[in-house]
């Protein structure tokens, strides 16, 4: 079978508000969940039992189910209790509560990865609490962050895709519908799967030049052998 | 509007005979991927350049393409080009060569994170090279995989709820089957996750019960 190249350029507006559509459903899910997570990762480092037990219990739930059955239950389960979110707006509360237990973990093994001595070294020298954690805790938290964080905004960029079942018009959503029209499954799944692979690979490649930006304030120890 | 139970327990067959098919073709998944991953990683250990960089390709375009694209690839467009395959080895095929990139990753992990020294060390002893395999690198950089392994083994679990759209009725399917006639989405939905959860939390824990009895193999 011959690759059909016309089959591109004929739908490229529909791949292209697809495109649009996952970055958008992507970027407003990655800030929401970034924001949860931040809640709970101090929910459950707060040293209280109540919140760091209900933190963690919903941490380990989220991550151990699909997300797929988190949509299906904010699409389809919660118009039954009287809440009738459109698909879009489905999908992005559901992504968002996905990556959020994933963003907590990373959040909470960044904060605890720097030595408890910087802090108090900090304070030693005569730095306010609030002084420390942003010139001395902060900055370092940022270097053991950033790794973790590429490979799960790569995770929840891929996760979007799902969201084209509870009918979320993004890229995936427009290659079903391109399809149903044209049947050439292989000229489309072929593009779609270089934009998302471009997409993935510039964040990987942005995070990557972050890295090193904020490495420069890295534990020199770390750094030896 | 309440929860109702019944409509669990009415089901409960047909969503345990789905959560038992979500762990067959998981179990099979994760074979294929071991097995892929093995090889990815014999061919990048090799030295040669070009097969190397094969791999990293193949990882980089699994890592970085959604898994649902991976799974509608092989169940529709391999047909066009002549491989017809039924919807379970699809989702096998599918979900095995994805679960492959990952397992390979995590072996080449595994084998960095043991120092030098130590082949060095066994070989200045006489040892011989399959003696250096069995003895030192193999038992210890299995103590390291295993936890990673097994966290492969849960989001391969979890991912195999994507199968439901290629018409495999595991436990995704079979609870949106029920739904499709009960049209209590809640009730059903919510039970599914429990099973998932149920599922995963309990490899976790033997996960967790592993590393603690190989604990004395870590470095």
């Amino acid at each position: 079978m011959s690759f059909d190249i016309a089959v591109i350029t004929t739908y490229w507006p529909l791949f292209a508000k697809g495109i649009a559509s996952t970055v958008l459903i992507s970027v407003l899910s990655i800030l929401l969940g970034l924001f949860l997570g931040l809640v709970l990762a101090l929910l459950r480092i707060s040293g209280n039992r109540w919140f760091s037990g209900l933190s963690t219990l919903f941490i380990e739930i989220i991550r151990n189910i699909p997300i797929l059955i988190i949509a299906f239950l904010a699409f389809y389960g919660l118009p039954s209790y009287g809440i009738r979110l459109e698909a879009n707006l489905a999908g992005v509360l559901s992504l968002s509560v996905y990556s959020s237990a994933y963003f907590a973990e990373i959040i909470r093994g960044a904060i605890l990865a720097v030595p408890k001595g910087q802090m108090q070294s900090a304070r030693a020298v005569g730095m306010s609490h609030l002084l420390a954690i942003q010139r001395i805790i902060f900055p370092q938290m940022l270097s053991y962050l950033i790794p973790p964080l590429t490979s799960q905004l790569i995770m929840t960029i891929k996760a979007s895709s799902v969201l084209s079942i509870i009918t979320v018009t993004e890229l995936t959503m427009s290659a079903a519908k391109v399809i149903s029209i044209t049947y050439s499954p292989v000229e489309v799944y072929a593009l779609i799967a270089s934009l998302y692979w471009l997409l993935c690979l510039s964040i990987e490649f942005g995070m990557g030049l972050l890295e090193r930006r904020v490495t420069r304030y890295q534990l020199i120890t770390t750094k030896l052998p | 509007m309440a929860f109702e139970l019944h409509y669990v327990t009415e089901n409960l067959p047909l969503l345990l005979e789905g959560a038992f098919r979500t762990l067959t073709v998981s179990l099979m998944s994760i074979m294929v991927g071991l097995i892929v991953g093995v090889v990815l990683t014999f061919i990048r250990q090799s030295g040669l350049p070009e097969l190397s960089s094969v791999v990293a390709l193949y990882v980089s375009f699994i890592r970085g393409t959604p898994g649902l694209i991976q799974v509608l690839i092989v169940y529709y467009a391999l047909p066009t080009i002549g491989l017809n395959l039924a919807p379970l080895p699809a989702g096998i095929v599918a979900l095995g060569m994805n679960s492959g990139a990952y397992v390979s990753e995590i072996l080449r992990g595994g084998l960095a994170a043991l120092p030098l020294g130590q082949i060095e060390a066994a070989r200045s002893m006489g040892m011989s090279t399959f003696l250096i395999w069995r003895r030192i690198l193999l038992p210890q950089v299995l103590v390291i995989v295993l936890p990673p392994l097994t966290g492969e083994f849960i989001s391969l679990l979890k991912a195999s709820s994507l199968l439901s759209v290629i018409t495999i009725v595991e436990l995704t399917r079979s609870a949106q089957r029920i739904v499709a006639i009960t049209y209590q989405p809640i009730e059903l939905y919510v039970a599914a996750a429990m099973l998932y959860f149920a599922m995963c939390f309990t490899l976790a824990s033997i996960s967790r019960k592993l590393e603690k009895l190989t604990a004395a193999y870590r470095l």
